[in-house]
């Protein structure tokens, strides 16, 4: 990964290629252990999405070639999934960015207690999903649910709104407990990166009579692109496949208006028994993850040499 | 990348817990040795009713236990588990209790056991025949009926009878009243399913039906929603839901429960919903109790109209280990002792002929008689394998229409194009 800090120099001379063998070896198991687990399945659905399913005295792959896919182009939902996936990958990112930032800020200051509350922060990354999207859901409830009441008691609306049955206030309910789940996450990671900037830098600019906003915009913030854009990228590969948080919450309702890619692929695999098509759906949404990662790299590395 | 030595330390403990808490989570359950048990998913709500069936199955097999897996009340999430196991093949389940809707998909992926042999021509006749027909595909018999469901229409007999008026057999006649006698807020005109779901579908077929037209010909695989009738009939949902309508705006976003506890409490002069209202509506401390009647579902034309049918029952997994003992479960399940177990004190409509002159039944619900009569006409849903896809594609499209982002033409429009690309693929 070409955009993370190198901490060491790349050794050198016949002694170190012997280690850099010695090391490759060392990977083999894991590989290995990777290509069984992750490999060969990614590689049969690969595989299954060129097949056509045929319901007919039993399940029935026939191959399709290029067919099933071809099938995405004409299908209005797949569009609209797509459509939602992309939404929800881009208001995610945007929001756990900016609070992740924030967040890795606030506790990389000095002061009582530090060391708890950095702990604390991390408890909701480390909820299982469906149980916090069931909170969530419980939160957003129109009649029951915490939302309305505090929106209500501070006269910010009148009516209870019903979150999870319009098609706006679902997504940004779907987005606001993404968010608060994989915030800690991005902070985690920007918070080490900036226990990586050097004191000296900002010594050499607080005597050059830098404000402290000053600081943050032209040392702290570039300085941290590189931690970021790692913390940006395992997230934006991760909202891209989001399932179980849109499952739980409103399963792709109102009107189809949540439904993420991977939720396609899954009502195409087990309500509609229709294999090869969700194996399409799945592996076109594998790709587009694959060209959005690249496309961070990219973006992030061009700054660097920048 | 490296972790202050406290945070990492702390991760590590986190990841620990969790590992550990899930893995005790996923776990199975010890299953009881010995004797061999007969396991199925039922609703958790369903499940105490379920109980006193597999007691009495108990005590008659001495060498059998019935293990009733309880799932969740939300009827795709157990289509879902139903699915994953069947996929699996690894027998966790010997019978399916079944959704009129799943028969088709699931015998066509050839997971269920046919039953003909099981249940000869005189042994079907113990049923509704309409019931038992939405057991049968492709000519086998996979799935036996238990509950059954149709849809009615239900009305105020006192609103109606105080301003002089019968039940409406038109849609004309019911908006006529409806506007006649509705106050809203306090008061809607009519009430009906207009989420986003099968009950919407079930809905529309009624009114489709009603102006003589159709879904899907199960037969030539034509598709009917771009003709007239279709677009008449969404264009008369729209126009009940509209401002000024008979039906209040939140009718789009609801389903049986929520309409069921309006027209309960006195807040609707008109209901379209299933048989097991009645029960409640009736009973003591409902707001609604005697003042209520059911009629079939009107039409353009006055002649009675069809209901879809609904309802649920059993079928035998062929991963069973025990498919003889199976069986002799829904043999058991599906006689009139354990129909009048199962169905005396939930209301929910039996399967059985018999069950309808039966006197304890009977007693408990007065209305069987009547019920027995609209079911004798009640249709069906078409019978395709991609029955659950052509399904979200109306649902998508209908709901699309009631929330005002399509006109009733270019919904349908676009549902009869994706219906068809849909049947093309169908063997």
């Amino acid at each position: 990964m070409s955009a993370l800090p190198r901490v060491l120099p790349a050794p050198r001379g016949p002694h170190a290629r012997r280690a850099r063998r010695e090391r490759a070896l060392l990977l083999v198991p894991v590989l290995l252990l990777l290509g069984l687990v992750v490999g060969l399945p990614a590689l049969r659905v690969v595989l299954l999405g060129f097949t056509r399913t045929e319901l007919a005295d039993g399940v029935r792959s026939v191959w399709a070639g290029l067919a099933t896919h071809a099938r995405t182009l004409h299908d209005g939902r797949f569009l609209s999934a797509l459509r939602n996936t992309a939404l929800f990958t881009g208001l995610s990112l945007l929001l756990e960015g900016t609070l992740g930032v924030a967040l890795a800020l606030l506790l990389h200051e000095r002061f009582p207690g530090r060391g708890a509350l950095r702990a604390a922060v991390l408890v909701p990354w480390a909820l299982p999903t469906s149980v916090m999207a069931l909170a969530w859901a419980w939160i957003f409830h129109d009649t029951f649910g915490m939302a309305n009441d505090l929106l209500e008691r501070l006269h910010l609306i009148g009516a209870p709104v019903a979150w999870l049955a319009q098609p706006g206030t679902a997504m940004a309910a779907v987005v606001i407990a993404d968010a608060w789940k994989t915030t800690p996450f991005v902070a985690l990671i920007v918070l080490a990166g900036l226990q990586g900037i050097p004191d000296e830098v900002h010594e050499a600019a607080r005597v050059d009579g830098a404000s402290a906003f000053q600081r943050l915009l032209r040392i702290t913030l570039p300085l941290l692109v590189p931690s970021l854009v790692v913390a940006l990228l395992f997230r934006a590969v991760q909202a891209w496949g989001a399932f179980d948080v849109v499952y739980v919450m409103t399963g792709g309702g109102p009107g189809g208006s949540t439904e993420t890619l991977s939720l396609y692929a899954y009502q195409s695999y087990f309500r509609y028994l229709d294999f090869g098509y969700g194996a399409a759906v799945a592996t076109q949404g594998m790709l587009l993850a694959l060209a959005l990662a690249a496309l961070v790299v990219r973006l992030a590395s061009r700054r660097e040499e920048a | 990348m490296t972790l202050p030595a406290g945070i990492s330390r702390f991760v590590v403990g986190v990841v620990g817990v969790v590992v550990v808490a899930l893995g005790a989570a996923g776990c199975p359950g010890t299953r009881g040795a010995g004797r061999p048990a007969l396991r199925f998913l039922v609703p958790a709500n369903e499940r105490p009713f379920w109980l006193p069936l597999a007691a009495t199955f108990e005590k008659e097999h001495p060498g059998l236990r019935v293990d009733l897996a309880e799932g969740p009340v939300n009827t795709d999430l157990r289509e879902s588990l139903t699915t994953a196991a069947l996929l699996a093949g690894d027998g966790s389940f010997d019978l399916v209790y079944l959704d009129v809707t799943w028969t088709p998909k699931l015998a066509a992926a050839g997971w269920l056991l046919p039953l003909d042999a099981a249940f000869p021509e005189e042994a079907r006749r113990d049923f509704l025949p309409q019931a038992l027909a939405a057991g049968v595909f492709r000519g086998h018999l996979y799935r036996i009926p238990f509950r059954t469901d149709v849809g009615l229409l239900y009305y105020r007999k006192d609103l109606l009878a105080a301003a002089g008026l019968p039940p409406p057999r038109t849609w004309s006649e019911l908006e006529a009243d409806a506007r006649r006698l509705q106050k809203p807020p306090g008061l809607s005109g009519f009430l009906w399913q207009g989420a986003q779901y099968e009950g919407l579908v079930c809905f529309f077929l009624e009114v489709l039906r009603g102006h003589g037209g159709f879904w899907i010909d199960p037969e030539t695989l034509e598709v009917g929603l771009d003709r007239p009738e279709a677009v008449a009939s969404l264009e008369m949902l729209q126009r009940f839901c509209a401002p000024g309508g008979i039906s209040p705006p939140g009718v789009a976003a609801s389903k049986e429960e929520e309409t069921r506890r309006l027209f309960q409490d006195g807040r609707a002069v008109f209901l379209r919903n299933w048989p097991y209202v009645w029960r409640l509506a009736q009973r003591e401390g409902s707001p609604v109790a005697g003042k209520i009647g059911v009629e079939a579902v009107p039409t353009v034309s006055g002649v009675p109209g069809a209901g879809t049918l609904g309802g649920w029952g059993l079928a035998v997994a062929r991963t069973s280990r025990h498919p003889d003992e199976a069986i002799a479960f829904i043999r058991h399940a599906t006689s009139l002792a354990s129909q009048r177990l199962f169905c005396a004190p939930t209301g929910f409509a039996p399967a059985r002929r018999d069950a309808y002159d039966d006197p304890a039944l009977l007693a408990a619900n007065p209305f069987l008689p009547e019920l027995l009569k609209i079911h004798a006409s009640a249709a069906p849903r078409p019978v395709v394998a991609r029955y659950a896809q052509a399904s979200d594609v109306l649902q998508r499209h209908l709901s699309a229409c009631l929330g005002g982002l399509a006109s009733p033409r270019d919904a349908l429009v676009a549902a009869a194009r994706e219906t068809r690309a849909l049947l093309g693929s169908e063997p």
